[in-house]
C-alpha cells in the first residue's frame, strides 16, 4: 500500500514513531560517540599520567643503573590490572626492566619510539614515555594497557542503547496510539459522516464538533456546507415541484387547447363543407333545370363557381388530414416498401399518368406506420407524376439506400423541378412553388410528408433544378 | 313537407335545409319522393319514430324502411338518435344510414359500434353526392329486404 | 649490538680480573660509570642557594688526589647544564687546594687519609664522593661500592644534612643509607 493511501491514524503513528525513534537514535549515537571519545581520551590521559609518574620515579633507577629499583617501581603496576605490560628502556633503547618480570624481552626499542606517544593499537592502548631527569633523557618507558574494559563498557552502552530504543519505541507506540486519536478521531468522524452522506444522500445529518481546533473549524465549515446544500436541495425540490405544477397546468391548458382545436377542425369539416355542397349542388341544379334559360357565358360562370367550390372542398379535406396527423400515434411495423411503392404507382399510373415511366429499384424493408408511409409514398409519387406531365417522356425513379443507421428513400423525377432559392417554402403548409394554372394542388401534400417523417424520427429533404427535375428524400431511423 | 306521416319509406333527418333539398331532389329522381319524410332535428326524429308529441298519431310499429341520419344536429344529435333507436327492441332493426360531412374516424367508429348499417360521407361535389344518394335509396328501399 | 655487548662485558671481566685500576692508562669502564654517576648526582641533589651567589656561577665538580677519570669526566660534563649552571671540572692535588666546589670526588683509599681530608675541608656544603670503602660511614656524603659486579652507592644522610644538601628521595631509593661510625 502506498504511504499516501494509508489511513490517517497510521500516518500519524508513523510520524510520531519515526520522529521519536530518530531523536532517540541520534541522542544515543551522540551519547555513544561522546562516551567513546571521552573514554579514549580519559584512558590516554590516565595512562600518560601513570607513565609520567613511573618515568619520574624511575629516573634515579635509570641514572644509577638500579635494575632492582626499576623492577620494584614497575611492579607497583600490579595495582593497575589493565596494564598488561611495561618495559623500561635505557638511553640507547635496550630493555632495562620489565613488567611483569616473567615477560623478559631483548628487543631493542627503535629510536622512533623515543618520543612521547600514546596510541591505540588493536584493542590495546600503548604509550611511550621518555624518562627525563632535568633536561637529560635517561630512557623510555613503554606501557601497554588492555582496552578490554573500554570495549566492555562500549558494548554495555550499545546494549543499553538498543534496550532503551526498544522500550522507548514501545512506549512511543502505545502513547502515540492513544495520542493520535485526538487528531484522527474527529477527522475519521468527519470522513464517516461524509461517506454516509455520499451513500444515502441525506444532507440533514451533521458532524459532531469535538474541539475548537482547525479540525473543529473544518467540521463547522463542513456542517455549514451541508446546511447550504440542504437548503439548496430544498429550494431545488420546491422549484421542481412548482415546475411540475406548472407543467401540469400547461399540459392541462394544452389539452384543452387541443380539444378546442379538435372541436374546431370537426366544425370545419362539417360546417365548412355544407355550404360548399350547397353552392355546388344548387349551381348544378341551376344548370340542369334552367340550362335553356342561361346563355353560354352564364353557364361558364356557373362552372367556375362549381370548380372553386370543389377546390375548396379538397383544401378542407387536406387540411383536416394534416391536422388529424397531429393526434395520430405512430405504430411501427416492418414494412415491405417495394409492395407499397408498387401498389401506389400502379393505382396512379393507371388513373392519370399512362405515359409516365416509373422505375422502382429494389427497396429496403423498413419500420414505420403502414398507413402513414403509404400516404408519404402516395404524395411523393403523385407529386413526381404531376410535375413531370409536361415532359415528353416523364421518367420517375424510386430507390433507397442505407446510411448511418437510417434507411433513406427517394423519388426522383425529370419534371418541372424547383428553384433551390425557395427551398424553405417547400415543406410549408399551403406553400406552393407553382401556380394552380401550371399544376393543380393544395400545398398540403409535402407538409404532410414532412409531418409524418418527423413523427417517425426521420428527415425530409429535396434537391431540385428548374425544368430539370427534383429528387425528394426521406430517412427513417433503423432503430 | 306535405307528405303523410304514415307509410314513410325514407325518413330523412337533416338540419341543413339545403342539403336536405339536394337529397330530396335526388330521391325524387328515382321516384322515392312520395314516401319520404324530412325532419330537421334529432328530437323531432325520435318523436316521429316512437309516435310521441307532435307525431302521437303514429305507431311505433309503422317503421320507415330506412332512416337517413345526419350526425351534427341541434338539441339531440344523430348518434343519440341512433343509440335510442338501437336501445329499443321495437326499433332496433330499422336500417339506419349515417350521412354526414364528418370524415372523423371517431364518428365512424362510434356510429358502427352503435349499430349503424352504413356510413356515408357527404361529398362536396354534387355529382358524387347525388350518385351516393341515388345508390343509397335504391339499395335500401328497392333492393334490401328488411326484417319485418 | 648484542655481540658487542658480550664482547664488552667479557672485556670488562678480564679487566677486573687481571688488571688493577691503577694500572690502567685510560679511565676504566668502572670510572666511566662513576663519572656518569657524578654527573647524575648533580641532578638528584640540591645545594643551598648560597653556593650559587650568581646565576652564572658554574657548578664545580672537583677531583682531589690523583684523577682516575682521565678525560672522561670532562667529556661527560662537557656542554651540560644543571639549572642553568654550567658544569666544570677542577682538580686538586691537596686538600688545601680545594676551593669552592659542589661535588668533590676524593680519590684517597686510606681511612686515615680520608678522615683527615674530610676534616680538613675548609669549604662546607660540598657533596663528597669517594669509592674508598666505608667512605660514607667515615663522614663522606656518598660512597661507591661494588656489589655483584655492579656499582652501588651509600649515602650518609646525616652528613648531607649538615652540609645543607638535600638529596632527592629518588636517589635515596637506589642508595643504601648509612650512619657515621665514630671509631
Amino acid at each position: 500500500m502506498l504511504l499516501k493511501d494509508t489511513p490517517i491514524r497510521h500516518k500519524l503513528m508513523r510520524a510520531i514513531l519515526l520522529t521519536s525513534s530518530a531523536v532517540l537514535l541520534i541522542t544515543c549515537s551522540f551519547y555513544f560517540a561522546y562516551e567513546f571519545f571521552t573514554f579514549r581520551n580519559t584512558s590516554i590521559r590516565q595512562l600518560s599520567i601513570l607513565g609520567e609518574i613511573i618515568a619520574t620515579n624511575s629516573t634515579a633507577a635509570m641514572a644509577f643503573d638500579s635494575r632492582e629499583d626499576a623492577n620494584e617501581i614497575l611492579s607497583a603496576l600490579k595495582a593497575e590490572p589493565h596494564i598488561v605490560a611495561a618495559i623500561l628502556y635505557d638511553k640507547e633503547g635496550n630493555p632495562f626492566s620489565n613488567y611483569p618480570l616473567s615477560a623478559k624481552t631483548t628487543t631493542v626499542l627503535p629510536k622512533s619510539d623515543f618520543e612521547e606517544r600514546y596510541s591505540f593499537e588493536e584493542s590495546y592502548l600503548v604509550g611511550f614515555q621518555p624518562v627525563i631527569q632535568g633536561n637529560k633523557r635517561l630512557g623510555t618507558l613503554y606501557l601497554k594497557s588492555d582496552m578490554g574494559a573500554m570495549y566492555e563498557r562500549i558494548r554495555l552502552y550499545g546494549i543499553m542503547a538498543v534496550i532503551v530504543t526498544i522500550i522507548s519505541f514501545l512506549v512511543a507506540y502505545f502513547l502515540s496510539k492513544n495520542l493520535q486519536k485526538s487528531i484522527s478521531k474527529p477527522i475519521l468522524a468527519l470522513a464517516e459522516i461524509s461517506q454516509a452522506i455520499a451513500k444515502r444522500n441525506d444532507y440533514s445529518v451533521r458532524a459532531t464538533k469535538l474541539g475548537e481546533d482547525e479540525i473543529g473549524l473544518l467540521t463547522d465549515a463542513f456542517n455549514q456546507m451541508l446546511e447550504q446544500i440542504h437548503t439548496q436541495n430544498q429550494e431545488i425540490q420546491l422549484f421542481n415541484k412548482n415546475l411540475e405544477l406548472k407543467i401540469k397546468e400547461r399540459t392541462y391548458e394544452l389539452e384543452i387547447a387541443n380539444k378546442e382545436l379538435e372541436a374546431f377542425s370537426y366544425s370545419v369539416s362539417h360546417d365548412l363543407r355544407a355550404p360548399l355542397r350547397s353552392i355546388d349542388g344548387y349551381s348544378r341544379i341551376l344548370i340542369e333545370d334552367y340550362g335553356d334559360k342561361i346563355d353560354d357565358e352564364g353557364k361558364r360562370t356557373l362552372q367556375i363557381i362549381v370548380k372553386n367550390a370543389l377546390k375548396m372542398g379538397y383544401l378542407i379535406d387536406d387540411l383536416l388530414a394534416f391536422s388529424r396527423l397531429g393526434k395520430q400515434n405512430v405504430t411501427k411495423i416492418l414494412l415491405d416498401m417495394n409492395a407499397i411503392a408498387q401498389r401506389v404507382t400502379e393505382e396512379m399510373v393507371a388513373q392519370n399518368y399512362k405515359t409516365s415511366e416509373v422505375t422502382i429499384e429494389p427497396l429496403l424493408s423498413t419500420k414505420g406506420d403502414s398507413s402513414m408511409l403509404r400516404q408519404v409514398m402516395t404524395n411523393l409519387i403523385s407529386n413526381a407524376l404531376k410535375y413531370s406531365t409536361k415532359k415528353e417522356k416523364p421518367v420517375i425513379t424510386i430507390g433507397s439506400y442505407h446510411e448511418n443507421d437510417y434507411d433513406i428513400f427517394y423519388v426522383k423525377d425529370n419534371g418541372a423541378g424547383f428553384d433551390m432559392k425557395y427551398y424553405d417554402k417547400l415543406f410549408g403548409v399551403f406553400q406552393r412553388l407553382h401556380s394552380p394554372s401550371e399544376f393543380e394542388g393544395t400545398g398540403v401534400g409535402l407538409a404532410l410528408v414532412h409531418r409524418i417523417i418527423t413523427k417517425h424520427g426521420g428527415k425530409v429533404w429535396a434537391e431540385g433544378k428548374v425544368n430539370e427535375g427534383a429528387t425528394f428524400y426521406f430517412s427513417l431511423p433503423v432503430f | 313537407m306535405t307528405n303523410s306521416i304514415h307509410d314513410v319509406d325514407v325518413l330523412l333527418v337533416e338540419d341543413n335545409p339545403d342539403d336536405a333539398g339536394l337529397v330530396i331532389r335526388e330521391l325524387k329522381k328515382i321516384n322515392l319522393g312520395n314516401s319520404l319524410y324530412h325532419l330537421s332535428d334529432g328530437a323531432e326524429a325520435l318523436d316521429f319514430i316512437f309516435g310521441r308529441g307532435e307525431f302521437s298519431e303514429r305507431k311505433v310499429e309503422d317503421k320507415p324502411k330506412v332512416i337517413l341520419l345526419d350526425l351534427k344536429m341541434p338539441k339531440v344529435d344523430g348518434l343519440e338518435v341512433l343509440r335510442t333507436i338501437r336501445d329499443d327492441d321495437r326499433t332496433k332493426l330499422i336500417p339506419v344510414v349515417v350521412m354526414t360531412s364528418s370524415r372523423e374516424e371517431q364518428d365512424i367508429i362510434r356510429s358502427y359500434s352503435l349499430g349503424v348499417n352504413a356510413y356515408v360521407v357527404k361529398p362536396v361535389g354534387f355529382d358524387n353526392f347525388s350518385k351516393a344518394v341515388a345508390e343509397l335509396g335504391m339499395f335500401w328501399i328497392l333492393v334490401n329486404q328488411s326484417p319485418r | 649490538m648484542i655481540t658487542r655487548r658480550y664482547i664488552f662485558t667479557l672485556f670488562l671481566l678480564i679487566g677486573i680480573v687481571f688488571l688493577s685500576p691503577a694500572q690502567l692508562s685510560g679511565p676504566s669502564q668502572e670510572y666511566q660509570v662513576k663519572a656518569v654517576f657524578l654527573f647524575n648526582f648533580a641532578q638528584f641533589v640540591e645545594w643551598s642557594p648560597s653556593t650559587f651567589p650568581e646565576t652564572e656561577t658554574p657548578m664545580v665538580i672537583g677531583v682531589l688526589g690523583e684523577d682516575p677519570f682521565g678525560t672522561y669526566l670532562d667529556e661527560t660534563v662537557h656542554g651540560e647544564k644543571i639549572n642553568n649552571h654550567a658544569l666544570i671540572v677542577q682538580r686538586y692535588k691537596k686538600v688545601e687546594d680545594v676551593k669552592k666546589c659542589h661535588i668533590l670526588f676524593i680519590n684517597y683509599k686510606k681511612k686515615d687519609q680520608i678522615k683527615q681530608a674530610l676534616s680538613a675541608l675548609k669549604v662546607k656544603d660540598i657533596l663528597t664522593v669517594s669509592d674508598a670503602s666505608n667512605f660514607a660511614q667515615l663522614g663522606g656524603v656518598i660512597g661507591f661500592f661494588t656489589e655483584e659486579g655492579k656499582i652501588r652507592i651509600r649515602v650518609n644522610l646525616e652528613v648531607a644534612k649538615n652540609s645543607e644538601l638535600s638529596i632527592s628521595s629518588k636517589l635515596l631509593r637506589v642508595a643504601e643509607i648509612v650512619k657515621s661510625e665514630n671509631n
